[in-house]
C-alpha cells in the first residue's frame, strides 16, 4: 500500500496540490504554475513537487479544466449534429427565451454547432417509445460523409426508445471506423425535453475528443514514472470517476473545477457537526457561493455554461461577482463598485500589469489588509504605490481621502456580497442566520467577516489551506455513478412492483459499474431517489427512497408523499398532501467508497502566547495597531481579539475590531463576535 | 450632505430588497405561469409612492404598481393605511392591465411612522372570466371575471376571511389561487421586513436623503441621454389586425414624441377609441408601455427608481384603445403595447440610429387547445405561445425564433413534453427562411410549427400583425407576417389568424408560422460571404440571395 493520496485543483493560474500523509496522518498544500499549453506538464510538475515517487501514491484524483478550457474559448471539435427530420431546428430555436428584458439587441447564447452542419434524419419514435417511421438508414450513410470530426446524435423520444440513435450510431461507426467520437443523446442525458438533451450531446461530442485525448496522455505518463493506481476524476456531481471511466462520460467532468470546495464544505459540515453552512469562495476574479443544508451539497439534476444547458447531475454553485478585481468607478455623482472586472489582466493596479482603475484588492491593499510581498504564496509581489494612486485618483472625484475611498470601496463591494448570499438562500428558503461562513480561496477569508456581520451570521470558518480547500475536498470524496430513467406515473397509475423492479435493476447495473471501476464488494453502495411533482407542475424535486425495495411496501404511495411534500414546503415554503403527484423519473446513484484521510487534530497550544508582529490596518476611518500572526503558530487554545490579520502562505483573514478568534481540534480558525465588545 | 458610499449601500440594499421580494414569490406560488413564466413584479415605494425598488418578471410591468396605492389613497384619504394591513386590487382601469393581473399592497410602518409600501403584481391563472382562463371574444369587462376595486385582504394583521371566501368562490382553481395568494402575501412581507431593516439601520432621514441622492443620479442619466437627441417631434404609426371580434376593422395606433431639451414627451391621444374587442387597456399600462420603449433605448442598465422617467411625459385619451373606460374589455390588452413599444424605436430611429432595431414579430401567437385526452380519458387544456424574428439593428442581424417582447423569459414547450401530456403530434418545428426582413442587416426569421390533430378537440388561434409585419429600417427591408393554415394542401385548406373555440377532427393539420423581425440597411449592402453564409445555414433560400441580394448561388 502507498502512503499518499493526492489531489490537484487545476485552476487559472495556479494548480493546488494537497497530499494525505497516511502514515504520518499530515496533510500539507502546495501550489505549481498551471501550464495552459499542455496541462500535464503542470499537473506533473506539481506532482513532483510533493512526492518524490509516484509508486508511493495510493490515491490520485484530479479536477480537470481540460473539456472547460475547450468549451470557455470555443476550441472543440467540429460537429456534426444529426437532429429527427422536421423538428431538427430544435437546438438553434433553443426554446426561445429572452434573458435579458430590457435588451434590444439580444442575441441568444451561441450554439456549438452552426446550422449548416445540422441534418434532419427521417425517423420517428412517439412518446410512447413505439416506432411512428423507420430510421432513414440512407440519409445516416450519405451524412457520414460530412463529418469532420465527431457526431451528435438526438432524435425524438431516444429516452424512450432509443433503438434509432443506436442503429445511427452503428452505421456511422461502419462508415468511418471505430476511432470516431459519436456522442447520442439518451446516453449524454436520458431524460426527455428534447433541446435541453440535444445540448447535452453537443457539449460531449464538442469537448469529449478533448478530455479523452488529454486523459489518455496524462494516464500514460503517470503509468511510466510508477504510478500504480488509477488516475481519478472528479465530475460535477460531487463525486469522482476512474479516468477510464470519464473518458467514455466526458461530460461529467465538464463543471468539476469549483465543485470541490462545496465537497470539501460538506465534509468540513460532517467532522464539525455544523448542520448549515454558507460556503465563500473568493478568487482574484471570482466570487463563487455554495450552501450546505443539512449536510448535503445544493446539488441540481441540470446545468447551465453560457447559456447553453446541460442535463446532468451538478452541484451549484452560484458566481454572484467578481471578486477582488472588481473595478470601482464613478457614474453620475454616484460610486459604484463592479459588476465590471479588472480581470487577471490588466488586473487590479497593484499587480502592475497596466491596470490603473482601483479595485477592491487595490483597496484592502491601501488599507494595510493584505501584505504586499505575502501575496498568492509569495508568488506575486504588490505594487503599493500603484493601489494607492489609483484608488486616490477616485477619492478625489468624491473629495474624500485616500483611505476614506479604500474603505468605503471595501464596505460596498462587502454589502454587494452579502445582499447577493441572501437572495440565494431567500430562493433556497433558508435563513443565513442559521448557517455558518466557511471562508475559502485566496481572498475570501479576508471578506469573510465583514459579510457575516452583514448577514446576522454568529460564526466565520477560516479551514486549513483555505487557498487550496478545493482539493483538499477532492480527497474527501467517493466514486460515483449516476443511473437516471424517465419513468411517467400518476400516483393512481403506479404500478409499484414494476418501479421496484426498475430499481433494483438499476442498482444491478450501477454495482456492476463500480466493480469495473475496480471497486471491491464491500466498499460498494447505491442510493435510490425518485423524482415527484404535482401533477400540473413543470418542474420536480428528487425524493430520497430507502432502498430499491421501498415501493413494495404497502404504505409506500402514503410515505413518499409524505416525504415530498416535506421536501416541497422546505424548498417552496408550502405543500399540498393529497393533491395528485406525478412520477417522473427514477434516479440511482452507486458509490464506491474510496476511504477518508482521518481528520488531523490540530496540535494544542503549550502556552497562551503566540508570536506577532503588529502592524497598522484601518478598520472605521482609524489606523489601528492590528495583531498580525502567521497562520501556524497558532494551535488549539490560542486565542485573540481584532483587529488582526493572519497571514499564510495561500490566503489572508482580517478580523476586524469587536471579533475573536480562537482555533478549533481541526485547525481551522473560528471568528465571532467579542462578547465584551 | 450624505457620503457617497452609505448612498451607494442603501442604494444596494433597496435593489437587494426588491430581488428577495421577488425571490420570495417565485420560491412559493404555486402556478407555472408565475414561477416558470415569471409573470410578475414586486416593487418598494416610499411614503410618497415614489419607487425605491423594483424587479420585473415581464418588461411590460415595468413601473405602474405606485398607480395602485396612489388610487387607494385618493379613495379613502392618506388615514387609511394602517400597521398590519393588505390590501388587493384587479381593476382593469386602475391597474392597466387585465383582470388575471392582480396586486397585492401593503403599507410598511416603523414605530408608528408610515415609512413607504410594498406590493407585488402576478398573473392569476383564472379570475372567473365566461371561458377557463381568459376569453378571446370578451366584449365587456363583465365577461372577464371578478372585479376588485381596492379592497382589504388583511386588516390588523387578521385576515379578512369573508373577502377571501367570496374570491374563492370566484375563480375556477380556487386551490392554486389561494396558494398564489398567500404568495404575494409572503413577498410583501419579505419587502416590508427587509425596508424595516433597512430605515432601522441607517434612519429615516438618511434613507430619506440617500433616496433624493439616488433619484437625483438616475434622472442626471437619463437626462444625459435626452440631451442628445435633437430636440424635435418624432412620430410613428401601427396597426393592430383588428380587435379579435370585429375581424375586418384594424385599430390604429399614433406615437407623438415631442424632445425639448432634456424633455421628452410621449403622446398617443390620436389612437383608436376603444374597441368591441377585449383590446383595450388602462392608462396606467399605455403609460408602462411606454416607458419600457424609452428604457429600451435610454436607460436599458439601470434598476428603474423614483429618479426613471423624470424627464419623460404621456398624452393619453381616456376613451381610447390605451386608455379604456369601464366596461371596455381588456383581457388582451398587451398585444397593441407590443407594438406600441416597437413603434418607439421607429419613431426615434432618425435620432438614435445606433440603438434602435427594426420592428419584431410583435405579439404573443397564440394556440389554445382542449379537448378529452382518448389516451388517459382525461381533459386537457394546452396554452402555448409561439416564438418569432426580431429585428435588425445596426452591427447585427436580428435574432431568430425568439419570443415576443411582452412574454419576458417564456420557454416554449418541447415537444416531447407537448406529445406526451396532450393528443397532438408536432410534425414540423423549423426556423422560416425568409421570413426576416432583408437588409445590410438582415432581420430575425420567424418559425413554422405544424400539428396534426391526435383527437377531436377544440383550438382557439391569436396571431396578430399580418397588415403591418415588422418593419425595416434605414432601406432594410419588412419582414413577412404569421400565417395559420388549417389541413394545408388538402381541399379544406384555409387560412385564419383569430378564431375562439374552432372545432378540428381526428388527422387535421394546424400549421402556424410566426413572422420574422425587420431588416436594417440597404440589401445590397450585405457582404456576398454573408449572404452565402445565409443560403449554407438556409436562413434564407438562393432565391431570395438572388433577388433581393443580387448573389448567385454559391459553388458548394
Amino acid at each position: 500500500m502507498g502512503r499518499y493520496r493526492v489531489a490537484m485543483d487545476i485552476g487559472g493560474t495556479f494548480t493546488d496540490v494537497v497530499t494525505y500523509d497516511q502514515e504520518s496522518g499530515t496533510f500539507a498544500a502546495t501550489k505549481a504554475s498551471t501550464t495552459p499549453g499542455n496541462l500535464s506538464e503542470g499537473v506533473l510538475a506539481g506532482l513532483g513537487a510533493v512526492v518524490d515517487e509516484p509508486a508511493g501514491i495510493d490515491f490520485l484524483v484530479h479536477g480537470t479544466t481540460q473539456g472547460l478550457n475547450a468549451f470557455l474559448e470555443r476550441r472543440g471539435v467540429p460537429v456534426l449534429l444529426l437532429g429527427t427530420a422536421g423538428v431538427e431546428d430544435s437546438y438553434h430555436i433553443a426554446r426561445g427565451p429572452r434573458t435579458r428584458l430590457y435588451d434590444l439587441h439580444y442575441r441568444k447564447p451561441e450554439p456549438l454547432v452552426p446550422r449548416r452542419d445540422v441534418l434532419g434524419i427521417g425517423g420517428r419514435i412517439a412518446a410512447d417509445g413505439t416506432e411512428l417511421v423507420p430510421l432513414d438508414e440512407d440519409a445516416v450513410r450519405s451524412a457520414a460523409r460530412r463529418v469532420e470530426g465527431a457526431v451528435a446524435i438526438a432524435f425524438l423520444f431516444s429516452y424512450k426508445n432509443p433503438a434509432h440513435e443506436l442503429r445511427a450510431r452503428e452505421i456511422l461507426h461502419e462508415e468511418l471506423g471505430d476511432d470516431v467520437t459519436v456522442s447520442v443523446s439518451h446516453e449524454a442525458a436520458k431524460e426527455w425535453r428534447e433541446y435541453e438533451r440535444t445540448s447535452s450531446a453537443v457539449v460531449e461530442a464538442y469537448t469529449g475528443p478533448i478530455v479523452r485525448r488529454y486523459l489518455l496522455d496524462l494516464e500514460g505518463r503517470l503509468a511510466d514514472r510508477g504510478l500504480r493506481v488509477p488516475l481519478h476524476v472528479m465530475q460535477s456531481s460531487g463525486g469522482v470517476l476512474t479516468a477510464e471511466s470519464a473518458r467514455r462520460r466526458p461530460l461529467q467532468t465538464l463543471l468539476s473545477g469549483p465543485v470541490g470546495g462545496a465537497i470539501a464544505c460538506a465534509e468540513l459540515s460532517r467532522q464539525t457537526g455544523r448542520p448549515h453552512l454558507i460556503g465563500v469562495d473568493m478568487g482574484g476574479t471570482s466570487f463563487d457561493v455554495s450552501l450546505i443544508v443539512d449536510g448535503e451539497p445544493d446539488v441540481s439534476a441540470e446545468a447551465q455554461l453560457e447559456g447553453l444547458p446541460m442535463l446532468m447531475s451538478v452541484v451549484n454553485i452560484h458566481t454572484v461577482g467578481a471578486g477582488g478585481g472588481s473595478v470601482a468607478w464613478a457614474e453620475a455623482g454616484g460610486l459604484r463598485v463592479g459588476p465590471r472586472s479588472a480581470g487577471a489582466r490588466p488586473g487590479p493596479a497593484c499587480y502592475g500589469r497596466g491596470g490603473t482603475e482601483p479595485t477592491v484588492t487595490d483597496a484592502n491593499l491601501v488599507l494595510g489588509r493584505i501584505d504586499p510581498e505575502g501575496f498568492a504564496g509569495g508568488q506575486m509581489t504588490l505594487d503599493t504605490e500603484a493601489a494607492s494612486t489609483a484608488v486616490d485618483g477616485l477619492a478625489e472625484v468624491f473629495g474624500m481621502t485616500t483611505t476614506a475611498m479604500a474603505e468605503g470601496i471595501c464596505d460596498v463591494a462587502n454589502s454587494k456580497m452579502a445582499q447577493a448570499i441572501r437572495t440565494i438562500t431567500v430562493s433556497r428558503g433558508i435563513e443565513p442566520r442559521d448557517s455558518a461562513l466557511v471562508a475559502f480561496g485566496g481572498a475570501g477569508p479576508m471578506h469573510a467577516v465583514f459579510l457575516a456581520r452583514e448577514l446576522g451570521i454568529a460564526e466565520t470558518v477560516v479551514p486549513r489551506f483555505p487557498g487550496a480547500f478545493s482539493a483538499w475536498g477532492m480527497l474527501q470524496t467517493r466514486i460515483r455513478q449516476d443511473w437516471t430513467e424517465p419513468y411517467f406515473f400518476l400516483d393512481q397509475d403506479l404500478n409499484t412492483s414494476d418501479m421496484s423492479a426498475r430499481l433494483t435493476r438499476m442498482e444491478a447495473d450501477g454495482l456492476a459499474a463500480l466493480t469495473h471501476e475496480g471497486v471491491s464488494a464491500e466498499q460498494r453502495s447505491a442510493t435510490h431517489a425518485v423524482d415527484i411533482r404535482y401533477a400540473a407542475q413543470e418542474y420536480t424535486l428528487t425524493v430520497p427512497l430507502t432502498s430499491a425495495d421501498e415501493p413494495n411496501d404497502e404504505d409506500f404511495l402514503a410515505n413518499v408523499a409524505q416525504r415530498f411534500a416535506d421536501l416541497h414546503k422546505s424548498r417552496y415554503g408550502h405543500a399540498n398532501l393529497g393533491a395528485p403527484i406525478e412520477f417522473v423519473a427514477l434516479r440511482t446513484a452507486a458509490f464506491g467508497d474510496l476511504g477518508r484521510p482521518e481528520p488531523q487534530k490540530w496540535p494544542a497550544a503549550t502556552s497562551t502566547e503566540f508570536p506577532h508582529a503588529v502592524r497598522e490596518v484601518i478598520f472605521d476611518g482609524e489606523p489601528r495597531q492590528a495583531i498580525v500572526a502567521r497562520r501556524d503558530d497558532l494551535f488549539v487554545g490560542h486565542t485573540f481579539t481584532g483587529p488582526a490579520v493572519v497571514v499564510e502562505d495561500t490566503a489572508t483573514t482580517v478580523v476586524p475590531p469587536g471579533y475573536s478568534v480562537s482555533v478549533d481540534d481541526i485547525g481551522s480558525l473560528v471568528i465571532r463576535k467579542d462578547q465584551n465588545a | 450632505m450624505i457620503d457617497p458610499v452609505t448612498v451607494e449601500i442603501i442604494r444596494n440594499a433597496l435593489n437587494a430588497a426588491a430581488d428577495d421580494m421577488n425571490a420570495t414569490l417565485i420560491r412559493s406560488a404555486y402556478t407555472p405561469i408565475i414561477y416558470e413564466c415569471g409573470d410578475c413584479v414586486v416593487a418598494l415605494l416610499d411614503a410618497n409612492h415614489q419607487v425605491l425598488g423594483q424587479s420585473a418578471g415581464l418588461p411590460i410591468f415595468l413601473g405602474n404598481l405606485e398607480t395602485c396605492t396612489l388610487a387607494t389613497e385618493e379613495r379613502f384619504g392618506r388615514e387609511v393605511w394602517q400597521p398590519g394591513d393588505v390590501w388587493i386590487l384587479n381593476d382593469s382601469y386602475l391597474g392597466g392591465t387585465h383582470l388575471n393581473d392582480v396586486t397585492i399592497f401593503g403599507p410598511v410602518f416603523v414605530d408608528g411612522t408610515l415609512v413607504g409600501f410594498t406590493a407585488s403584481r402576478a398573473h392569476w391563472i383564472d379570475v372567473g372570466s365566461k371561458d377557463p382562463g381568459g376569453s378571446m371574444d370578451s366584449i365587456s369587462i363583465f365577461q372577464e371575471g371578478l372585479r376588485l376595486g381596492p379592497q382589504k385582504l388583511v386588516s390588523g394583521g387578521v385576515e379578512e376571511r369573508a373577502v377571501i371566501d367570496t374570491i374563492g368562490t370566484n375563480v375556477r382553481f380556487p386551490y392554486p389561487t389561494t396558494g398564489d395568494m398567500h404568495a404575494m402575501m409572503a413577498c410583501i412581507q419579505m419587502g416590508e421586513r427587509r425596508l424595516q431593516e433597512i430605515v432601522r439601520r441607517f434612519g429615516l432621514d438618511t434613507l430619506e436623503a440617500a433616496r433624493d441622492e439616488i433619484f437625483h443620479q438616475t434622472e442626471l442619466l437619463e437626462r444625459a441621454v435626452i440631451a442628445k437627441i435633437p430636440d424635435g417631434v418624432y412620430t410613428a404609426e401601427g396597426v393592430l389586425d383588428n380587435d379579435g371580434v370585429d375581424l375586418d376593422t384594424p385599430v390604429p395606433i399614433r406615437l407623438r414624441i415631442t424632445v425639448t431639451g432634456e424633455e421628452i414627451d410621449f403622446d398617443v391621444t390620436e389612437s383608436a377609441d376603444q374597441t368591441v374587442g377585449p383590446v383595450n387597456c388602462g392608462v396606467s399600462q399605455a403609460v408602462s408601455a411606454l416607458r419600457v420603449g424609452y428604457k429600451l433605448l435610454v436607460s436599458p442598465d439601470l434598476p428603474g427608481n423614483g429618479g426613471s422617467f423624470r424627464s419623460m411625459t404621456t398624452q393619453v385619451r381616456e376613451g381610447s384603445v390605451l386608455g379604456a373606460r369601464s366596461p371596455a374589455a381588456c383581457q388582451w390588452y398587451f398585444s397593441h403595447l407590443g407594438l406600441l413599444i416597437d413603434m418607439v424605436a421607429r419613431a426615434l430611429a432618425p435620432a438614435l440610429p445606433g440603438q434602435v432595431a427594426g420592428a419584431s414579430h410583435g405579439d404573443s401567437m397564440i394556440i389554445l387547445s382542449s379537448g378529452t385526452d382518448p389516451r388517459v380519458s382525461r381533459d386537457f387544456v394546452s396554452l402555448e405561445a409561439t416564438v418569432g424574428g426580431w429585428g435588425a439593428w445596426n452591427g447585427s442581424d436580428g435574432e431568430s425564433a425568439l419570443i415576443n417582447n411582452v412574454n419576458g423569459s417564456l420557454k416554449d414547450i418541447p415537444i416531447e413534453v407537448h406529445e406526451t401530456r396532450y393528443p397532438w403530434r408536432i410534425t414540423e418545428y423549423r426556423i422560416r427562411p425568409d421570413s426576416g426582413g432583408a437588409g445590410r442587416w438582415r432581420g430575425g426569421n420567424g418559425v413554422i410549427r405544424e400539428y396534426e390533430a391526435q383527437t377531436d378537440m377544440a383550438v382557439s388561434l391569436w396571431f396578430e400583425r399580418s397588415r403591418q409585419p415588422a418593419w425595416g429600417l434605414f432601406g432594410g427591408e419588412d419582414a413577412v407576417g404569421p400565417e395559420v393554415v388549417i389541413n394545408p394542401g388538402r381541399p379544406d385548406e384555409r387560412r385564419i389568424l383569430k378564431i375562439n373555440g374552432m372545432k378540428i377532427k381526428k388527422g387535421d393539420v394546424v400549421r402556424c408560422a410566426t413572422g420574422g423581425g425587420g431588416g436594417y440597411g440597404d440589401p445590397t449592402e450585405r457582404s456576398a460571404d454573408d449572404v452565402r453564409a445565409d443560403v449554407l445555414d438556409r436562413n434564407i433560400t438562393a432565391e431570395t440571395a438572388r433577388s433581393r441580394y443580387g448573389i448567385g448561388s454559391t459553388a458548394s
